[in-house]
């Protein structure tokens, strides 16, 4: 048996092989990159110039950095409490036998793949003040006290921003759960219903146990999507108004490409990887608690 | 060379002779035979020396707006058509991706043969990393009897110049719905900005909203309306003044002119969403008659009176009422645009070619052109009897004015952004004048 | 007691329905505000972009279709998401297929190490990869945004294939090891068919971030003809305006093979496993 092992090894090695290589060229070697330029003061045009960690304590000591920071922190809250329970709760009504199920599967992953110029466009209309189909329905419904200055308000911009990316992504969560779904054998279901478990009982005892993998990979797919999410605000508010929707993946931009400071960006984005790995390991580590 | 010609014309001698035959190929024919091939063929690779220059060229002209397709790009197609012995690669990148790609290829040490620049502290970094070519050698093709030296000062750096514009952007407008005001009882634009408020306070009564203001993309409260606001207030050398510290931004005049724009925030004369609205939002809500006004660029004024042809709108336009205690009342912010630049390290070949280049594109003929389709231009030409009364119009009121600087032309980019941001903050009632002046000091 | 049973059912599929719809309603109506849309002239759609349009003008679609090659530009996105995906699918299945369901040193930090990819914002490694791709001299090449595509999304496949994997029981591999079957035999004979769902999910999903991506493309072609769709659409912009029937057209075209390969997928998405493989 012995020689099996040994083949298993090489082979294992060998398998993984091909994407780490990849992977490694193209997303790591990048990253390191990045982090020699957030130790320079660089315009991009010019020769850089070595300022040691000054990049960070600038950051540090930027208000609109912490700003960006709580904003990225409202999304992945809203995110995560959003997006997923969402998610699941629509792949669970989609899994039952109804009429027109491959219909509401497209359709529910649609915004998914709309383009963020698209999202953008409607949903301003949306929130718009004086005309948008929101406060349109408020006043139509009697609570004109509601109506608000839905994306112009800057206590209120993020929200309303944050609400925008719940809906455009639930689709992905929806499908993943989807998948996982598929993997509950029938029988296992039939047998809880013969026990008496049904409806919400046998969802949540039964069938979210069985997906519990899936909940957790979803979660942190949330974490990590909401702390690089840029393109549909950029498109939408672009970080206004001043600042009130800026999150740290557009501080990065408008640092880097805007203000031509390439280390200040860079050192944003090494910011972004590493708060991103805190954040996943705790995750990571309260659910591991729970698998016990 | 000679070698190569000697080789060619021989294996060419001697593939006749075989087919020929030796009945052919005396000794008298040989002669002329050889002598014809060598001529023959140090002809050819002489024309064919006349080789292919290549220049890399980048620009934004997408092909929206008029004087882009009816000018700039049709130029570009007419260049190569006369010029086959020069390819010009062209990359069309729209304008709010070309800075990000510009800074992206530059930081890795690759930039065009020639380009579109921005002006001002856009292409300054360019300039102070010796990356441009300057045109102090052939300025003068220009600088003689086309384009006064004074018009090109947005690309000049250390007294030279780096690029030729072909338009000039006027930043301020006002474009007014003329029933609107009459109904609330003004047949003709104020003149001085107390009376503006009364109208605008007449207006509100009525529900309608007295201005449409669309700032999303930051830069609308700052280059159309701070720019001739403030230069009217503080002069057209205030600017220049605070950046060599002879001024501050915490004086008084630059401090009245946060002031006006606060105002018409705090008096409700925008629409409450403006920090949210882009500018396609706020022209709509002008054409939809739901304000009587909104302040725009020289960009505007072909869709407006087009639109407002075909939506039976009275249109009226004009500039910002007279302020009290302005120093230069007739300030008009403006800046040139539409600019090539051409890369330094060039080869003799590519030099020539771009140089070429700028002098086909940049002519007088171009420049009248451009008038045509309602831009202004830096250059000293003629009008064209062909253009539209409207058009002729603003010329009008344009030549009634004194250009001045726009700001995020001639600032340095953190202050541009404190500005942009600023400004929205100040509308927003997040901030103060006062405060907003003293960041702008401080960041200097 | 039947009749209770059968009004909690009626209502829990009224409920359902209810909600089902409500979705739909919303995730719709953007995409027919962009149908509706190209089919308007510009001035019908900045005075208002909410009304029907007056009549059908199939003007825009024929402008956007030649006045940037969207032909050329379909193409040039099919080629490089098709063969992104592909490769991404195939090396990323093969390493989540070890992952998952062998231990072996270092497991746990190769795992990481893909997972960290998750947290990467593109935007900071833009220069980067320009660099690199300017020295390995790919710069301009279909190619040079092959390798970034096929990188930047191998951890999410990984990540969700490996964690797919991983909830197949044992049980299955067991039988075909005793039939002395070798690991690659299984990985494509029994894991990979077993994972469908998995598959056609990361499947969507890469083909989705690639056909959308625009930042590396955008500083990574500098040819014309091998601009992809997002590049060519956003040509719509001016410096001053932008020609919104046109966008919306070509946007409209664009989503198209979109929904195509989600509803081609979406079939693999739901075919669960036999029964049979399970019970043994």
């Amino acid at each position: 048996m012995e020689h099996i092992y040994k083949h298993k090894k090489k082979l294992i090695y060998l398998g993984i092989l091909p994407a780490f290589l990849l992977y490694l060229g193209f997303v790591i070697v990048p990253i390191f990159i990045s982090a020699r330029y957030s130790l320079v003061e660089w315009n991009g045009f010019s020769p850089p110039a070595f300022v040691g960690l000054e990049n960070y304590a600038e950051m540090f000591g930027n208000n609109v950095f912490w700003r960006s920071l709580k904003n990225n922190m409202v999304v992945v809250l809203a995110s995560v409490l959003g997006q997923v329970p969402i998610g699941f709760l629509l792949a669970l009504l989609v899994n039952q036998k109804i009429k027109g199920r491959h219909f509401f599967r497209t359709i529910i992953f649609m915004p998914v793949v709309i383009s963020a110029v698209i999202i953008s466009l409607v949903w301003s209309m949306v929130y718009n003040y004086n005309f948008g189909l929101l406060n349109n329905i408020l006043n139509f419904v009697g609570l004109e006290s509601w109506v608000q200055n839905w994306l112009s308000n800057p206590d209120i911009a993020m929200f309303s921003v944050a609400a925008v990316i719940i809906w455009q992504f639930v689709g992905l969560y929806f499908i993943i759960f989807l998948a996982a779904l598929q993997t509950v054998p029938d029988e296992i279901l039939e047998a809880a219903k013969i026990d008496g478990a049904q409806g919400w009982k046998r969802t949540l005892y039964i069938t979210i146990p069985l997906v519990k993998d899936s909940i957790l990979a979803s979660i942190v797919l949330c974490i990590s999507g909401s702390l690089k999410t840029f393109a549909l605000i950029y498109v939408m508010t672009n970080g206004g108004p001043s600042h009130a929707t800026e999150v740290m993946a557009i501080h990065m931009y408008d640092n880097t490409f805007n203000g031509m400071k390439f280390g200040y960006g860079s050192a944003v984005s090494i910011f972004i990887v590493i708060f991103g790995i805190v954040l996943v390991t705790i995750v990571r580590k309260i659910f591991a608690k729970f698998e016990d | 060379m000679i070698y190569q010609v000697l080789n060619i014309s021989l294996d060419y001698y001697y593939c006749i002779k075989k087919l020929g035959g030796n009945k052919v190929i005396n000794k008298r024919n040989s002669l002329i035979i050889l002598i014809v091939l060598i001529v023959g063929i140090l002809f050819t690779s002489s024309v064919m020396a006349q080789e292919t220059v290549e220049l890399e060229m980048w620009h934004a002209w997408t092909g929206q707006d008029a004087f882009a397709s009816e000018v700039l790009l049709p130029k570009i197609e007419e260049f190569q058509e006369n010029n086959p012995n020069i390819k010009l690669k062209i990359q069309v990148i729209p304008n709010d991706s070309y800075r990000t790609k510009l800074r992206t290829q530059a930081a890795g040490g690759q930039i065009p043969d020639i380009m579109q620049t921005y002006p001002g502290s856009e292409v300054q970094p360019l300039v102070e990393a010796g990356l441009l070519m300057d045109l102090e050698g052939i300025i003068d093709y220009w600088t003689d009897d086309l384009i006064p030296r004074d018009s090109l000062s947005a690309y000049t750096f250390n007294d030279k110049v780096y690029a030729i514009p072909a338009k000039v952007n006027y930043t301020h407008f006002a474009f007014y719905n003329k029933d609107m005001l009459e109904e609330a009882g003004y047949t003709e634009w104020p003149e001085t900005y107390d009376e503006f408020k009364v109208m605008a306070d007449a207006l509100k009564e009525n529900d309608i909203v007295p201005i449409s203001l669309g700032n999303k993309a930051k830069w609308v409260l700052q280059s159309i309306y701070i720019s001739t606001i403030g230069d009217r207030l503080t002069g057209i050398d205030y600017l220049e003044d605070v950046l060599a510290g002879e001024r501050k931004f915490t004086d008084p005049a630059f401090i009245q002119a946060l002031d006006v724009i606060k105002e018409l925030a705090d008096k409700e004369y925008f629409n409450k969403d403006a920090n949210s609205l882009n500018d396609m939002e706020m022209r709509q809500a002008f054409y939809q008659k739901r304000a009587a006004m909104f302040f725009g660029g020289a960009w505007d004024i072909g869709g407006v009176i087009e639109t407002a042809k075909e939506e039976d709108m009275n249109v009226g336009i004009a500039t910002f009422p007279q302020i009290e205690g302005e120093v230069a009342p007739k300030a008009l912010s403006g800046v040139t645009g539409s600019a090539f630049s051409i890369r330094s390290g060039l080869s003799e070949a590519q030099k020539e070619a771009a140089i070429k280049f700028l002098k086909f594109f940049y002519s007088e003929e171009t420049y009248v052109d451009l008038l045509r389709t309602g831009s202004f231009v830096p250059a000293k030409v003629a009008l064209p009897d062909d253009i539209s009364p409207q058009f002729k119009d603003v010329i009008n009121l344009v030549n009634e004015h004194q250009i001045g600087p726009v700001y995020d032309a001639v600032l340095p980019i953190n202050l541009i952004q404190t500005i942009n941001n600023g400004l929205q903050s100040l509308t927003a009632g997040e901030i103060t004048s006062e405060e907003l002046a003293q960041e702008m000091q401080d960041n200097l | 007691m039947n009749n209770q049973i059968k009004k909690i059912d009626k209502l829990k599929k009224f409920f359902t329905y209810a909600i089902l719809i409500f979705f739909a309603l919303i995730n719709i109506y953007p995409i027919f505000w962009m149908v509706m849309n190209s089919f308007k002239t510009e001035s019908q759609i900045s005075i208002n972009s909410f009304s029907l349009p007056k009549s059908l003008i199939f003007s825009n679609y024929t402008k956007a279709w030649n006045a940037v090659s969207l032909g050329n530009s379909f193409m040039n996105s099919f080629i490089v998401a098709g063969i992104s995906v592909l490769i991404t699918v195939s090396i990323g299945s093969l390493a989540a297929y070890f992952i998952s369901r062998f231990e072996f040193p270092g497991k746990k930090l190769i795992y990481s190490f893909f997972i960290f990819g998750l947290l990467v914002p593109i935007h900071g490694t833009l220069v980067p990869i320009f660099i690199l791709m300017r020295n390995i001299g790919l710069v301009n090449t279909r190619v040079s945004l092959i390798l970034p595509y096929v990188a930047f999304n191998l951890p999410l496949t990984i990540f969700i294939l490996s964690s797919f994997m991983k909830s197949l029981p044992k049980a299955v591999e067991e039988a075909a090891i005793v039939d002395g079957a070798g690991y690659l035999r299984i990985f494509w004979s029994i894991i990979l068919p077993m994972s469908r769902p998995a598959l056609a999910t990361v499947g969507i999903l890469n083909f989705v971030y690639n056909w959308n991506e625009f930042s590396f493309a955008l500083v990574l072609i500098n040819d014309n003809d091998l601009m992809t769709l997002p590049l060519s659409l956003s040509l719509f912009s001016g410096q001053f305006s932008t020609d919104y029937g046109m966008q919306m057209a070509g946007l409209s075209m664009a989503l198209i093979p979109i929904i195509a390969i989600y509803l081609l997928m979406e079939d693999q998405l739901v075919k669960g496993m036999s029964a049979g493989a399970v019970k043994g």
